[in-house]
């Protein structure tokens, strides 16, 4: 008991030093160099000093898994492994080690001898994509949906009308959720892809370091997202907490701004083939335009049909007005992404992107058959529509907007997906060989 | 780029103190006339809040070890939800008394990912103890907040809890100190750094 005492007092009386898990500082070479000659060690800068796990503690792997390191040993903070002449390539290097307070800590990264480094998720070891990410970034994807399509919603489509404010809180909410679901399927997103680069069990992955990880677009485009979307709910929050619709305006404009981030965060995680500025603003308007169509629609649908039976006439019109927009944009940046991702007619069906995209056309057609039947159908007849009419209308909503989530579903599959390569280009140029 | 992690503890613990000794305040006084002023009440849960809006940048750059984003991560959910709750509940826009059961809560939540990313015994090394201090401090003074929700005008409670947290906030303090004086409770521990 006394020395109990003495311990706590001590500890809080005290400065001293704080031992946690060994942080990495930098790299010899960096994360995802393309260097003109192999370097001759491995170097690994630690924030403390550390043991080395085993005499193989960094690995330097190439394509065939081949190690070129030979036994590592520590220099004060530092890791350091000489490694062998490396012919021209992509090197994958793995590394473990024991932290002062005895934690295994491990990591990874790439770089390339004379070619570009391969993106991490292409490291030596690492799988790809899984059945689970693909799920995650569904449950993302609807997550952020919700979110933009709740907000716009309110702001475009319920704009001047007479909005109950019961009925602000509850669009707050379904904003929120969308923005909870964003997070937590972002953070489980970015798990998913850390341990499949890293090839570690749960336990050690847990004190892996993802920082190579957080350093590529993917990793890039979780934070900026994660960020952005924890402000997009506290903005919401305070809409819901103070009646003030004024706050969604800042939420929407925030949320609609980074939505491109689920694409930039997909495929290779490096850009894909033929990517350019305008690949990316087709990216960014195609998402935004997807998320506010479906997300609209699964609000309107689920949400408001019920809660403000009074907004219904007013409310279906002025969507119906909206999602044809939508769906000009929807289809025109689509097409542009396929023209540019698959070059060649047949790469629709010869390929695994191609055959998932043919579903994902699939679904979009149903959809627009049914959002046509809404707009030439439904939208005549509303005016002298009873009150039976009008909840059947609501059930064929909900219908449109499952359409709508299996499209979501379809597209995250197809987002983490890898488009067929372009080929190269005609010359001279093309029969350079790597030396 | 990012900063040294102990000057994002001390940031926090910072924040931590200054919502201890708001409630500290407020249990001496007396509810009524700390909320004299109507901004007064929204002081503390105002900051607890923003603090759980400010722990996602924390989660999403210090990502040196996964355990540490989950932990980060739970820590900025759950002073995000408790905060929220109890602005709710001064603002009038939540009426249910159990929505202070967030607190207990994110206590639980908060100690329960001090211990789980603490897997060293407690006198292994400064940082190892404070961290099972910290965890177990929070599991234990969750009972102080829960009794709250059935005795919310009890002063004996409401200081214990602004006393728990003041507590908390000390101990954020110490946990990162950087002078090397103590900390090798175990040889295992290593060897002095910075």
């Amino acid at each position: 008991m006394r020395r109990f005492a003495l311990v706590a007092l001590l500890a809080l009386a005290f400065p001293a030093s704080a031992f946690a898990h060994a942080t990495l500082r930098s790299t010899t070479p960096h994360f995802g160099k393309e260097l003109q000659q192999g370097p001759k060690t491995i170097e690994l800068h630690f924030d403390q000093y550390v043991k080395l796990f085993n005499a193989s503690a960094i690995k330097v792997l190439n394509t065939n898994g081949k190690d070129f390191a030979y036994g590592a040993h520590t220099q004060g903070t530092n890791v350091v492994a000489d490694v062998r002449a490396l012919p021209t390539g992509a090197y994958t290097v793995r590394w473990q080690a024991v932290s002062a307070d005895s934690h295994v800590v491990s990591g990874v990264w790439t770089f390339g001898v004379r070619v570009p480094a391969p993106a991490i998720n292409d490291a030596y070891g690492a799988g790809g994509p899984t059945r689970t990410e693909d799920i995650v970034r569904w449950i993302w994807f609807l997550g952020i949906a919700l979110a933009i399509g709740a907000l716009g919603v309110r702001l475009i489509v319920l704009r001047g009308l007479p909005v109950p404010r019961s009925l602000d809180r509850r669009i707050a909410v379904a904003a929120g959720i969308g923005c909870i679901v964003e997070l937590q399927a972002g953070v489980a997103a970015f798990s998913l892809r850390s341990e499949d680069a890293l090839q570690l069990s749960f336990g050690r992955f847990l004190y892996g370091d993802l920082s190579p990880m957080a350093s590529t677009r993917f990793g890039e485009a979780f934070i900026t997202m994660t960020l952005v979307f924890a402000l997009v709910l506290a903005l919401v929050y305070l809409a819901w907490l103070l009646d003030r619709v004024v706050f969604f305006v800042p939420a929407f404009a925030l949320a609609v701004l980074v939505v491109g981030g689920l694409s930039i965060s997909g495929h290779d995680g490096s850009g894909d083939p033929g990517s350019s500025w305008k690949t990316e603003i087709a990216d960014w308007v195609h998402l935004t335009a997807a998320s506010l169509w479906i997300g609209g629609l699964a609000t309107m649908a689920l949400l408001l049909w019920r809660s403000a039976p009074e907004l219904r006439r007013p409310m279906f019109l002025r969507f119906s007005r909206m999602a044809t927009i939508l769906i000009v944009l929807v289809l025109a940046a689509g097409t542009y992404m396929a023209i540019v991702r698959l070059p060649h007619l047949h790469d629709l069906w010869s390929t695994g992107y191609g055959r998932v995209l043919l579903v994902k056309i699939a679904l979009v057609c149903l959809a627009l058959a049914w959002g046509a039947f809404h707009h030439f159908l439904v939208r005549p007849a509303l005016e002298r529509a009873d009150e039976g009419f009008l909840s059947h209308i609501g059930r064929s909503l909900i219908g449109e907007s499952m359409v709508g989530v299996a499209v979501l579903l379809v597209a995250a599959v197809l987002v983490d997906s890898k488009p067929p390569p372009r080929p190269l280009p005609q010359g001279p140029s093309a029969l350079r060989i790597p030396r | 780029m990012t900063p040294h992690a102990e000057f994002v503890h001390w940031f926090f613990a910072s924040g931590i103190l200054f919502v201890g000794l708001c409630l500290l305040s407020e249990a001496i006084v007396g509810r009524e006339v700390w909320q004299a002023r109507a901004w007064r009440k929204y002081l503390w849960p105002g900051v607890a809040f923003s603090m759980g809006v400010l722990l996602w940048p924390v989660m999403a750059f210090f990502t040196n070890s996964a355990i540490h984003m989950y932990a980060h991560g739970s820590w900025a959910e759950v002073l995000m939800l408790a905060g929220g709750a109890e602005l709710g509940l001064v603002h009038g826009r939540l009426k249910s008394q159990y929505w202070r059961l967030t607190w207990p809560l994110a206590f639980v939540v908060s100690g329960t990912a001090f211990i789980v990313h603490e897997q060293n015994p407690w006198f292994f090394a400064r940082s190892a103890f404070l961290h099972h201090l910290l965890g177990w401090t929070f599991i234990g003074a969750a009972v102080f907040p829960l009794a709250l929700v059935w005795r919310p005008r009890s002063p004996v409670l409401r200081a214990c809890f602004a006393l728990t947290i003041c507590v908390v906030a000390v101990q954020l303090y110490s946990d990162r100190d950087v002078a090397p004086i103590f900390g090798h409770l175990s040889p295992l521990a290593g060897e002095p750094h910075r």
